[in-house]
């Protein structure tokens, strides 16, 4: 667990971060939002003490991390970063076990650890093993600097912009096998990001960061139904906010049993977001999908009418409460 | 660049090589191939090239250099290796051709009469090396099999001059003076070498001062500059007074060797003029490493010395051995202008021959020193290559 209390960082006379206070509980993934020099890659590199912060206190796991020698500290915290990091003149294997070696684990362990991350991040062993940086493509290198940070099997990951030199479709990829490896090993990760989509993607907090400040956190699901200022609201996207939201539900959340009438001809499995439904029934002029499963037994019905009168229920909430 | 491009799309003539190749066919049919002097003062008549190697090998001659010419006309993969091909055998029969000469304009009667080599003879190898060059990008091959192909080709001839040419100046010249000649050989390289070691434990210590305290960078490098434009007599000159009187002054110092003249001065400017590049391709080998590369080494729990020898380091080698290369050739030529205060070495023939009008002495003494600059190049330029890992820069 990672807690921020009133921390503030000063560099000369100007205030980078500004007094924030944060939460990370053990096993979440949290996103630091917010445009380009809004403090968040700041925030990120005190918690590994690669700055030092000025005023406030940041505890990890109880303990407030001064009083810890920052070199242990980071070999329990993995790190990665935009450009990677990695160092040109060692193989992939020796990259990724940099921190275990450092750890002077025995060299079967390390061997074995390298050879179950490089399989846990999809680079084929023999393909990769002797390979230098220079010759992996942009995906493959952070695929390393991903494992690198896995390899002493840290419970908290620092992500700093780790896709954001890759091409969209790299992009979406890394980012899904992110989420498949975060659902599997729970670490305790704060990932700084740009990119709303990405961070809606991927966290279950979010943090919204401007001019050194938190603007506003929550869940992804409350900062899209209630944006706390403009700013946050044109970060998420504005008028596509509906559609982010729809993004992130999934289509069984929000579907009725079989009615009476005909089938929709048009078929969705359940486990399709909200958006991917709206797109089919844009594409296929209907207002009604058939809900199946992975058998692709119906199971259900997705009715736009439906879909807007639960909306429009949800808006009165927050007014009534 | 635009030359470049059109070449790998519709093969265009190679301009560099053909124009090599004209050059080449003009020098050996209009400069004098040999020249054969009476004795070793007298300067020598030239002659041409039907009459060092008569019709047969003239034409021979032609035939190779024009099949490298006209092979660029249509560059291909398949071309430069034949062109190789033929650079090499042009090469290898460089020291046959100057046999034959010798067999056709030397009088056995005359037991003091040499043979010289020409203007066309040095133009030729001179070309020749220019063609490897551009023939070596072309292939893209790296320094270390160039510089082996280069050191079996100088085998080569050395063989042909110690069986077959004892009618040359150049091995008359040896032959007097062999013993004279090793020990000239052993003393340059030990200077050199005395020279560029000490520079590079004072410049590698001196590198890493910079680096570590900044207030120490400008001065340092003001100091190196200024040491660096004195010129190397000038410098020599310089040192002669207070060295001398130190030597004769101060008892352990002249035991040791330490006078105004001779070796003592002689690696004291060496190492002056070394100094210099190696101490700024160290600082800069060290200041290039990457900043988020060291960053991600501290991020991921390394400490500081760490840091420095298992990534900076490491990643500063390449270049930081570039500037020893740069160094070390340097003062292989630096150290024949040593010879003139006494310090021994292959200079030494250099002024002897100077003295006595004698060329060929002369080319005993520099030829060797040629030699010695461009293996010191590729040894190292090969161990450069080889630092970096991964053919990673």
């Amino acid at each position: 667990m990672i807690e921020l209390n009133k921390v503030s960082k000063r560099f000369n006379e100007a205030l980078a971060v500004n007094d924030i206070s944060l939460r990370v509980e053990k096993g979440s993934f949290c996103a630091l939002v917010g445009t380009s020099g809004c403090g968040k890659s700041t925030t990120l590199r005190m918690i590994n003490r690669l700055i030092p912060h000025s005023d406030g206190e940041i505890l990890i796991d109880g303990q407030p991390i001064e009083q810890l020698d920052p070199v242990k500290l980071r070999r329990r915290i993995g790190y990665v970063i935009q450009s990677t990091g990695l160092f040109p003149h060692w193989s992939v294997a020796r990259n990724i076990a940099l921190v275990p070696r450092l750890l002077k684990w025995p060299a079967e362990k390390i061997d074995a650890r390298v050879e179950e991350l490089m399989a846990l991040l999809g680079l084929p062993f023999d393909e990769f093993v002797g390979k230098y940086p220079h010759q992996l493509s942009g995906g493959q290198a952070q695929r390393v600097g991903v494992a690198r940070a896995l390899a002493a099997d840290p419970d908290i990951l620092l992500m700093d912009e780790p896709f954001g030199a890759l091409d969209p479709l790299t992009r979406d990829k890394l980012q899904e096998e992110l989420a498949r490896l975060q659902a599997r090993l729970h670490k305790t990760v704060v990932f700084v990001t740009h990119d709303m989509d990405e961070a809606l993607k991927l966290a279950d907090h979010l943090v919204v960061m401007r001019e050194g400040r938190i603007v506003q956190q929550g869940s992804p699901l409350t900062l899209l139904r209630h944006p706390a200022d403009p700013f946050v609201e044109s970060l998420l996207g504005g008028l596509e906010r509906g559609l982010k939201q729809a993004g992130l539900t999934r289509v069984k959340e929000h579907m009725t049993s079989l009615g009476p009438q005909v089938p929709a001809h048009s078929r969705i499995p359940g486990d399709f977001t909200l958006r991917q439904g709206l797109s089919m029934m844009l594409r296929d002029h209907t207002e009604r999908l058939t809900v199946v499963d992975a058998s692709d037994v119906p199971i259900g019905e997705l009715s736009l009418r439906r879909l807007i009168k639960e909306s429009q229920s949800e808006r009165g909430t927050p007014r009534a409460g | 660049m635009v030359i470049v491009n059109a070449g790998e799309r519709h093969p265009s003539p190679n301009v560099v090589l053909i124009a090599l190749g004209i050059v080449m066919l003009c020098a050996v049919w209009l400069l004098g191939v040999v020249s054969v002097a009476p004795n070793r003062i007298v300067p020598g008549t030239s002659y041409p090239l039907v009459a060092a190697l008569g019709m047969p090998g003239a034409l021979l001659v032609t035939l190779l250099l024009g099949a490298m010419t006209a092979l660029a006309l249509r560059p291909a993969r398949i071309h430069y290796l034949a062109m190789l091909l033929l650079l090499v055998m042009v090469l290898l029969l460089m020291p046959f051709g100057l046999m034959v000469a010798g067999h056709f304009l030397i009088d056995p009667a005359l037991p003091q009469a040499r043979l010289g080599l020409g203007a066309a003879y040095w133009t030729l190898s001179f070309v020749l090396l220019l063609y490897l060059v551009e023939l070596r990008l072309r292939l893209a091959i790296k320094r270390l099999p160039t510089a082996l192909l280069l050191v079996a080709v100088a085998l080569a001839w050395w063989l042909c001059a110690r069986l077959w040419l004892d009618d040359l100046a150049l091995v008359q010249e040896f032959q007097a003076r062999r013993g004279a000649f090793f020990s000239a050989v052993g003393q340059h390289v030990l200077l050199v070498g005395v020279a560029v070691g000490s520079s590079l434990l004072l410049g590698l210590a001196l590198a890493l001062a910079m680096h570590r305290f900044h207030r120490l960078r400008k001065a340092g490098f003001a100091l190196l500059n200024f040491l660096q434009t004195i010129p190397s007599l000038a410098l020599f000159g310089l040192l002669l007074a207070p060295l001398a009187w130190l030597g004769a002054n101060v008892a352990w110092l002249g035991n040791l060797g330490v006078s105004g003249i001779g070796n003592t001065p002689a690696l004291i400017a060496l190492i002056a003029y070394s100094l210099l590049p190696i101490v700024r391709n160290t600082f800069i080998a060290l200041q290039q490493v990457r900043p988020d590369t060291l960053e991600a080494a501290t991020a991921m729990g390394m400490r500081g010395h760490q840091r420095f020898w298992q990534v900076r380091f490491p990643l500063a080698l390449p270049v930081l051995i570039e500037g020893v290369r740069i160094t070390t050739v340097q003062a292989v030529g630096l150290t024949a202008v040593a010879a003139l205060i006494g310090a021994g070495g292959l200079g030494t023939f250099i002024f002897q021959g100077l003295g006595q009008a004698a060329m060929d002495m002369v080319l005993l003494g520099a030829l060797p020193i040629v030699a010695m600059a461009l293996i010191a190049d590729a040894a190292l330029g090969a161990l450069a290559d080889i630092t970096r890992h991964g053919g990673a820069s």
